[in-house]
């Protein structure tokens, strides 16, 4: 029992030395602060936190390459401007400067070192006129240059296959966009909308119509969520037509703006719109306003003014 | 209870208050001074990582310790001693609530089984007379082990005598007063016999009278002395869900390690003791809950300070307490952990105790005292500190204080901190296996892999009760909410058994 008590004795006065001495090294690390030998004072120092993308580059601080590679932390760095250098084998390096202030972290946390011969792969294998991108859907949709096939495939360009047959339009479409149910595209150009319905089974022409747009020069051209009305803004004004070959086009707001800018949120189907009017005070507004065309609302187009300055409704 | 005095509830009051004020301070600190509660956090982080290894090293060299003197043939040291052990007899008493057959059937068998002569052992039963049961049990009881002993009572203790308290230790001490009697009666010398009070459910070993009566013949001053076998919970534990058996063998890995800390040695459920010491010390206290604690801190004021606890490296088993399911299980560990931590009254107790006017030095007061106290409120705070406040400097800090150098290093030290903590958890392990019974036949051989891997739930036992069933005890001692004794259903192998708590 005694031999046991004196080991427990030992033990004891052991693990309070550790506390004792261990305890000053862990705070005055935690504080950021370093034992300076020759005046035997506690400086305050700064910490730079290093992450990149991808990990393991080399460190150089001020022209001398560290031990530690990133991620990493460089601890008791002395206040003041650092030059850094990361070198990663077979990616760009990343030069830099970090500013260490007393008891303080420089987080240098989003560095993105890029490869030197960046990884490109060819996904189509004849000449292409254009293309698009489902994100959702990871497709990629294309047409050939000089043909109008619409073709669709994976994000590989793996397994090609035509799903729609179009009419031209001359001059070249300025956008195409998808219907929201990925059925339909409808393309444009100042004077003429097109669509065409995807068919990968037997894609053809009779699919297709053009329509010429006389009410004025289009600026841009929305779906409806019912994947069936096609909303027009132009320069002259607000028109919403059907998607079918003799659609009657009808004129839902006159705009003064020729090159008003546009926002279509289809999940609520609004658009957004901005355009200035005259006020009673002679002066003009430019304004924000926000179009309903839900067709569950009691009328169906709504116009509000979202940024009021009082002058003009 | 009585009313107390000012001085007793200021001494009552001061470790809830202390507890409280820590944990509130710290909050304040989270909100108003992130880096101030960061660097508290730092330096218990740090503070309890020592801790835990010095204790689990203290746990290695005890369960050494029990390991070594597992298999002695203590008897046959005794005859080896050239002393007349043969004139020493064994008063065991049993303090029953509730429990059934099923729990004290085996006790007493235990008994029986020892090899200690039987006639230079007595043995009390202690009921409740409240208890309906009790009358039926004792006749049963007595059929079956009356004639195996030298003496054998069925004591019948009345409810709601003066001055006393629910408690196990008013059973207790009306049981030694019969047994005094007969002890008399008997002409045999109160200093030769050696008490022992066992909790119903306790099995002991066969050799534990030979090992106590051992310890007794070769202790200096042995009436000065209490005699503290290791608690296990043995009896149940193949059978006891995780959670339940990961709390009762942590609890018997605590008592471990306190037998190795003797200055800090207090007596803890199953124990023995100098009957003569008993008698003169007026027996257990009978309203208090703690008694078991409270029987030796009566003896150390007795003594003015020379009393102290030998531990005895023998097991005695218990069961573990769980419930049919697992909220009731948890809700019977919490109060059981309750019940222990409610030992908080014994501060008091023995700070009046020292303030009515002792011989012993100031130093021991002040350390003995210290001890307790301390104790209590690091059980009562360092759950909380190291997973509820740990969090806060970071959250209340906001960017602020991630962007200063010790927001920044303060998860990465507290983190690596407690890795330290892994290891001892990895010891407790291995040890726990070791400690564990033979596996009954009926249970699968996977058990074996499910009783190490258990250990991987200890955080969330920490969480639960780790330290509420200390702040909970505390905060009411502090409002003087005394606690009263109650019962808890204890399981062998599937048989329920209503049981006191611990």
């Amino acid at each position: 029992m005694f031999t046991g008590q004196r080991i427990r004795a030992l033990l004891y006065y052991l693990s309070v030395s550790t506390f004792i001495i261990g305890l000053p090294l862990i705070l005055t690390f935690a504080l950021g602060l370093k034992f300076n030998q020759k005046t035997f004072k506690l400086t305050p120092t700064g910490l730079i936190s290093i992450r990149t993308q991808p990990e393991g580059a080399s460190i150089y601080l001020d022209g001398k390459l560290l031990n530690d590679k990133t991620p990493a932390t460089l601890h008791e760095l002395i206040p003041g401007t650092y030059n850094l250098r990361l070198e990663l084998e077979g990616r760009f390096i990343w030069l830099g400067q970090a500013q260490v202030f007393p008891r303080q972290v420089t987080l240098l946390g989003k560095i993105i070192l890029f490869p030197l011969r960046p990884h490109i792969k060819q996904i189509s294998k004849e000449n292409l006129g254009a293309f698009w991108m489902d994100e959702e859907r990871k497709t990629i949709y294309f047409i050939l240059d000089g043909q109008s096939s619409i073709f669709r495939s994976d994000l590989e360009g793996l397994r090609p296959e035509k799903i729609a047959q179009f009419i031209p339009i001359s001059p070249r479409p300025i956008k195409w966009k998808f219907s929201n149910d990925r059925q339909k595209i409808l393309y444009f150009n100042q004077r003429q909308i097109g669509a065409t319905l995807f068919n990968a089974q037997n894609p053809s022409a009779d699919d297709s119509f053009v329509i010429d747009y006389h009410l004025g020069r289009i600026n841009d051209v929305f779906w409806h969520s019912d994947n069936y009305h096609i909303i027009v803004v132009s320069n002259k004004n607000i028109a919403v037509l059907e998607a079918s070959p003799a659609s009657q086009v009808i004129e839902l707001v006159a705009l003064n703006s020729a090159e008003s800018g546009a926002y279509y949120e289809p999940g609520q189907d609004t658009l957004y719109f901005n355009d200035w009017q005259r006020a009673e005070d002679g002066n003009t507004y430019n304004n924000l306003y926000r179009l309903d065309l839900n067709p569950k609302a009691s009328i169906f187009q709504e116009l509000k003014k979202l940024r009021a300055n009082g002058k003009t409704q | 209870m009585g009313k107390r005095s000012n001085s007793a509830r200021f001494f009552e009051i001061l470790p809830g208050a202390t507890s409280w004020g820590i944990i509130i301070l710290l909050i304040l600190l989270a909100v108003f001074n992130p880096v101030a509660c960061a660097i508290c956090i730092i330096v218990f982080d740090f503070y309890w990582i020592i801790r835990s290894l010095y204790l689990t090293t203290l746990l290695v060299m005890a369960y050494h310790k029990l390991s070594q003197q597992k298999n002695k043939d203590w008897l046959n040291q005794c005859q080896g001693l050239n002393k007349d052990w043969r004139k020493f007899y064994h008063l065991v008493i049993f303090p029953v609530y509730q429990e059934g057959l099923a729990i004290l059937k085996p006790s007493l068998q235990a008994l029986a089984d020892t090899n200690y002569p039987k006639e230079n052992t007595i043995v009390v039963v202690a009921f409740e007379e409240r208890n309906p049961q009790a009358k039926e049990n004792s006749r049963i009881l007595e059929e079956n082990f009356k004639k195996l002993f030298r003496g054998y009572l069925s004591t019948f203790h009345p409810d709601g005598l003066p001055g006393e308290a629910r408690t196990k230790g008013a059973n207790a001490t009306w049981a030694a007063k019969a047994a005094k009697e007969f002890i008399l009666k008997e002409k045999i010398p109160l200093e030769d016999v050696i008490a022992s009070c066992f909790d119903a459910d306790t099995c002991v070993e066969k050799e534990y009278f030979g090992c106590l009566t051992y310890h007794f013949m070769t202790t200096a001053d042995p009436h000065q002395a209490s005699y503290q076998p290791m608690p296990v919970y043995n009896n149940n534990i193949w059978y006891a869900p995780s959670f339940a058996r990961l709390v009762e063998l942590s609890s018997s890995f605590c008592q471990l390690i306190e037998s190795m800390r003797l200055e800090k040695f207090v007596t803890f459920s199953s124990h023995s003791m100098s009957f003569k010491t008993l008698v003169d010390i007026d027996y257990w206290p009978v309203d208090m809950v703690s008694d078991d604690s409270v029987v030796y801190w009566k003896a150390f004021l007795h003594y003015q300070g020379k009393y102290r606890v030998i531990p005895l490296y023998i097991t005695v088993s218990m069961d573990v307490a769980y419930g049919d399911n697992f909220i009731k299980t948890i809700s019977m560990q919490y109060k059981q952990k309750r019940r222990w931590a409610w030992g908080v009254e014994n501060f008091p107790f023995l700070v009046n105790g020292f303030l009515k006017g002792s011989e012993i030095p100031f130093i021991v007061k002040i350390k003995r005292a210290y001890h307790l106290f301390e104790g209590h409120i690091t059980w009562a705070v360092w759950a909380v500190i190291i997973i509820l406040i740990a969090p806060l400097p970071v959250l209340f800090g906001g960017k602020i204080f991630q962007q200063m150098s010790i927001g920044y290093n303060f998860p990465h030290i507290t983190g690596m901190l407690l890795n330290f903590s892994i290891v001892a958890s990895l010891i407790w392990a291995a040890l726990s296996w070791s400690i564990l019974p033979a596996r009954p036949k009926d249970v699968p051989w996977y058990k074996n892999i499910i009783l190490v891997a258990e250990w991987v739930i200890v955080p969330f036992i920490i969480i639960i009760i780790g330290s509420t069933p200390a702040i909970d005890a505390q905060t009411r001692l502090m409002l003087a909410k005394y606690m009263e004794f109650y019962p808890t259903e204890k399981h062998r192998r599937g048989i329920i058994s209503k049981n006191i708590d611990k």
